[in-house]
């Protein structure tokens, strides 16, 4: 169940082609929307292990690159977050920037209008940044948090979701979708990631 | 130029703009995702020439696009007024369906186990019987 959505979602595939063309080239003119996210992460309901943080996270994320030095292709990509409810969105950002270009903006208001919907009210999300294995490892996790960064300040703040509801964090090329082809742009992603209950004042 | 919310005259605009993108029914007000598409076509390609370096979120984009008003098009600092509007708008929309919809809940929906939508779901199977305001309510919100 996880592996399918994780790797064969046509909602990712969809996305993906939009801006990879060829890629997916199923259906280049299906834009990502509210309501098929919501069923992702609604109907998976996958039961993330309780006390999962996004600190937790980032935490594992510079464990596995002291246990992982060397070439990527030789290493297992981080596993943490595999089986827990999750979509791929592939989001357009400036080169080598943060900056996301406006033909982003309608993806994140999807990811907007899943996260008001009561469905999903009573979740918490991490939204990760990814990049593919090109340039400096250390570099690439910084800006892959800076990107989750801005995805989550637009949430936050031009869509009004709950801050304490969604946070960012970079996976940098550590989670790679694309193990054998580390270079594969499909490697580079945000994913919004549902880590558990949302318990306010906890 | 100034960005002030206009609230219900903003939405009305923003619905009537979008109507016919979106074939929508009848809500008052626009999704997420339309505000974010309706920002990008009306103002993507100044923010991308004035605006390179600067955000969606944040307030950041308001600011640059306050300050290089004179070189903005027109269309863009309409729709971007309308956007505000539209959002807070459907906000708002959201934040008004549990009262709007109380009587109805208690009426048609007993027995419902809170959380995880189960009440919206119940008011959604029971439209034809659900009253006009939540069921508005309800589409408003975007949630039917």
């Amino acid at each position: 169940m996880s592996r399918s959505i994780r790797n064969t979602s046509l909602l990712s595939l969809a996305v993906a082609g939009m801006l990879a063309g060829g890629l997916g080239s199923a259906n280049a003119q299906t834009a990502l929307s509210g309501d098929q996210i919501v069923q992702t992460m609604g109907s998976a309901a996958r039961a993330a292990p309780p006390g999962l943080t996004a600190a937790l996270i980032r935490q594992a994320v510079q464990q596995h690159m002291i246990d992982n030095p060397g070439m990527p292709i030789t290493w297992k990509p981080l596993e943490l977050l595999d089986n827990l409810a999750q979509i791929d969105v592939q989001i357009q950002f400036a080169l080598n920037s943060a900056i996301i270009r406006p033909e982003s903006y309608s993806t994140i208001g999807s990811m907007a209008d899943a996260l008001h919907h009561p469905i999903l009210g009573g979740y918490k999300f991490v939204v990760t940044g990814n990049t593919d294995t090109t340039g400096n490892r250390k570099d690439n996790l910084a800006l892959s948090q800076a990107r989750a960064d801005a995805v989550v300040e637009a949430l936050t703040t031009t869509f009004s979701v709950d801050p304490s509801r969604v946070e960012a964090v970079g996976l940098g090329e550590e989670a790679l979708e694309d193990v054998k082809n580390p270079k594969n742009p499909i490697n580079r992603r945000v994913q919004l990631i549902n880590i558990g209950k949302y318990l306010p004042g906890k | 130029m100034r960005f002030s919310c206009r609230k219900l005259l903003g939405a009305g605009l923003a619905a009537g703009l979008l109507m016919g993108l979106a074939g929508s029914v009848s809500a008052q007000t626009i999704s997420y995702s339309e505000a974010g598409a309706l920002l990008a076509k009306s103002c993507g390609k100044d923010i991308e020439k004035y605006c390179p370096k600067v955000n969606l979120g944040g307030g950041a984009l308001k600011d640059c696009l306050q300050e290089r008003a004179a070189q903005i098009n027109p269309q863009c600092i309409a729709d971007y007024k309308t956007v505000v509007a539209s959002l807070s708008a459907r906000l708002a929309a959201q934040a008004a369906v549990t009262k709007a919809c109380r009587g109805d809940a208690t009426q048609f929906c007993q027995g419902t186990a809170p959380g995880n939508a189960h009440y919206l779901n119940c008011l959604n199977a029971a439209k034809k019987v659900v009253s006009k305001r939540c069921t508005t309510a309800i589409t408003n919100a975007g949630w039917n």
